[in-house]
């Protein structure tokens, strides 16, 4: 079956940070619960300041912080889900509770040649 | 994640957890240092929300919220310059505590490190409402706004008290230490005060908000439970925690399905909530056991008697009056003398409470409270003095009240407008 990667992007202004023990435990708790459907393969979170952009260019190589500084949203993690096409992946991915908190990008992603022939 | 349990966490957890990791490294860099050991703590939540949610609840999910805590305390003090040469000092306090996370005894450990922030944040050289929003936020885990959606209050204006309290606690250097044996009485009354307003906070009819108000009741409780579970009992903490059970196990009725107030007398017994009963009663008696005979004993004296009934027509109110007497000798409070009114009327009828209310009304504070002239106002239309109830009830109304008190009361001003006296209404029951 075709899997999908969820990209969840924070934005900074958002509750999440200035939430009480108790409001951070409830929205936990729906991220887990969203978690658990069987479409879900698993994920990982992405630390937020520690992030490095490397370029080449004519002077060598450089490396910045960032991508973090530029932007009013930073990458919070994502999730890979299983789905029939394109349009399951993004019904399924409809109530996920990130949309409170941020965006989300879902991308097909490709695990082998025959999906790009056709 | 492997998708096949649905992992979740203890109900409250974070909230538990926060007055815990507060006060375990607050126990280790001292109470100079209280805004690091929030800050550490608001940190682990933090990471908690940006990381559980894509691999799930840690194992241990308690003990992964105190290292994350316990660490970002060590690297805010290698990076900050505020801590001067203080800084290591403090990461070796904090680095000798480490042992404790692993350390089969931590339960143990953290309950005492609560119960000296309970006494630290009950101290009774803070003013009483700064004590009661400094253990609210460091021993129960309230934000700034929940506390300030409990006590209907700015939350500028809760940010502030709790800043001078913090303030406070550095300039006066209070200790994060167990009272002495000599203080230990005057400490702990504090104590029971405090964990008592706390309660009442939650227990009061404010409009809405009806989850958070539960929580700080049964976060009163729970306090109440941790003292009196230590070396600082007393039989009058077993007395607190009576009360407060057997108050909190009426919550559920205090409200009808629309929001409105349902007066004790007039409530489904059957919405009562049966474990806190039990645990209600096994407190009170056990603090019976002793000589001691405080306000708090008569106080659950009287919630036990209205619990023990097995209908509203069965409450013993002789017995409820004879409490209120003693009350009324030991608290010499007009809220206390007005509550007495309201049982005379039970007893002796709208008369006599009519008597038991003449001296109340001199009492500046009591006037400004809609509580005496709603009282007047029931008395006054018990005995058909119908309009000069409905001015009581008109007056009541001119006071800061609530929502549901406010329209409690309109709808007891219309029963005596329109002449349906309450001797006639569902209350009669009340003045049999």
């Amino acid at each position: 079956m075709p899997q999908y990667m969820l990209l969840l992007r924070d934005d900074r202004e958002t509750v999440r940070g200035h939430a009480s023990p108790e409001e951070t435990q409830k929205i936990i708790q729906r991220y887990l619960d969203w978690g658990t459907k069987p479409f879900n393969l698993g994920g990982f979170a992405l630390v937020e300041n520690t992030g490095r952009v490397i370029r080449k260019n004519n002077d060598g190589i450089t490396v910045t912080e960032g991508p973090f500084s530029e932007s009013r949203e930073v990458m919070g993690g994502y999730y890979m889900i299983q789905a029939a096409n394109f349009e399951e992946a993004v019904e399924l991915s409809l109530d996920n509770p990130h949309l409170d908190f941020g965006t989300m990008e879902i991308r097909d992603v490709v695990l082998n040649y025959d999906e790009l022939m056709h | 994640m492997d998708g096949t349990s649905n992992p979740v966490l203890l109900e409250h957890l974070f909230r538990r957890q926060a007055g815990r990791i507060v006060s375990w490294l607050a126990g280790m860099l001292g109470p100079q240092h209280l805004q690091l050991a929030e800050d550490a703590m608001q940190e682990a939540m933090l990471r908690a929300a940006k990381t559980w949610p894509f691999q799930g609840v840690p194992e241990k999910p308690e003990a992964w919220l105190l290292r994350v805590a316990h660490n970002y305390a060590i690297s805010m003090l290698r990076r900050s310059a505020s801590f001067g040469d203080k800084s290591a000092s403090l990461i070796a306090a904090l680095e000798a505590g480490t042992q404790t996370v692993a350390d089969v005894d931590i339960e143990q450990n953290l309950r005492d490190d609560e119960l000296r922030m309970i006494f630290m944040c009950c101290h009774p050289e803070l003013p009483q409402d700064a004590r009661v929003a400094l253990g609210l936020k460091l021993v129960c885990g309230f934000s700034v706004g929940e506390i300030a959606r409990i006590y209907l209050a700015e939350e500028k204006t809760i940010a502030q008290r709790l800043v001078r309290a913090k303030r406070l606690v550095r300039g006066r250097n209070l200790p994060l230490l167990m009272p002495r044996r000599t203080e230990l009485r005057q400490r702990l009354d504090s104590v029971l005060n405090v964990i008592y307003l706390m309660f009442s906070g939650g227990y009061a009819a404010h409009a809405g908000e009806e989850l958070i108000r539960r929580d700080v009741c049964l976060e009163a409780l729970r306090l109440g439970q941790l003292v009196a579970a230590s070396s600082m009992a007393a039989p009058r903490m077993d007395a607190l925690v009576a009360l407060m059970a057997l108050q909190a196990a009426r919550l559920p009725a205090r409200t009808d399905a629309a929001g409105e107030l349902v007066l004790l007398e007039e409530q489904d017994r059957s919405l009562w909530d049966d474990e806190l009963i039990t645990l209600g009663f096994s407190y009170f008696d056990r603090s019976i056991t002793g000589d001691e005979v405080s306000q708090w004993h008569v106080q659950a004296a009287i919630a036990a008697t209205y619990a023990s009934a097995q209908t509203s027509a069965m409450i013993d109110w002789p017995a409820v009056l004879k409490h209120y007497d003693q009350l009324v000798e030991m608290t010499a409070s007009p809220v206390v003398a007005l509550n007495r009114a309201v049982v005379v009327m039970k007893v002796h009828g709208a008369k006599a409470s009519l008597l038991a209310l003449a001296p109340l009304e001199k009492n500046s504070a009591l006037r400004r409270s809609h509580l005496l002239h709603a009282v007047r106002g029931r008395v006054l239309a018990e005995l058909g003095r119908d309009a000069e109830a409905e001015a009581a009830f008109s007056a009541a109304l001119q006071c800061d009240c609530t929502q549901p008190e406010k329209r409690f009361l309109l709808k007891h001003l219309e029963m005596v407008r329109s002449g349906s006296s309450f001797s006639t209404s569902a209350s009669s029951t009340a003045s049999s």
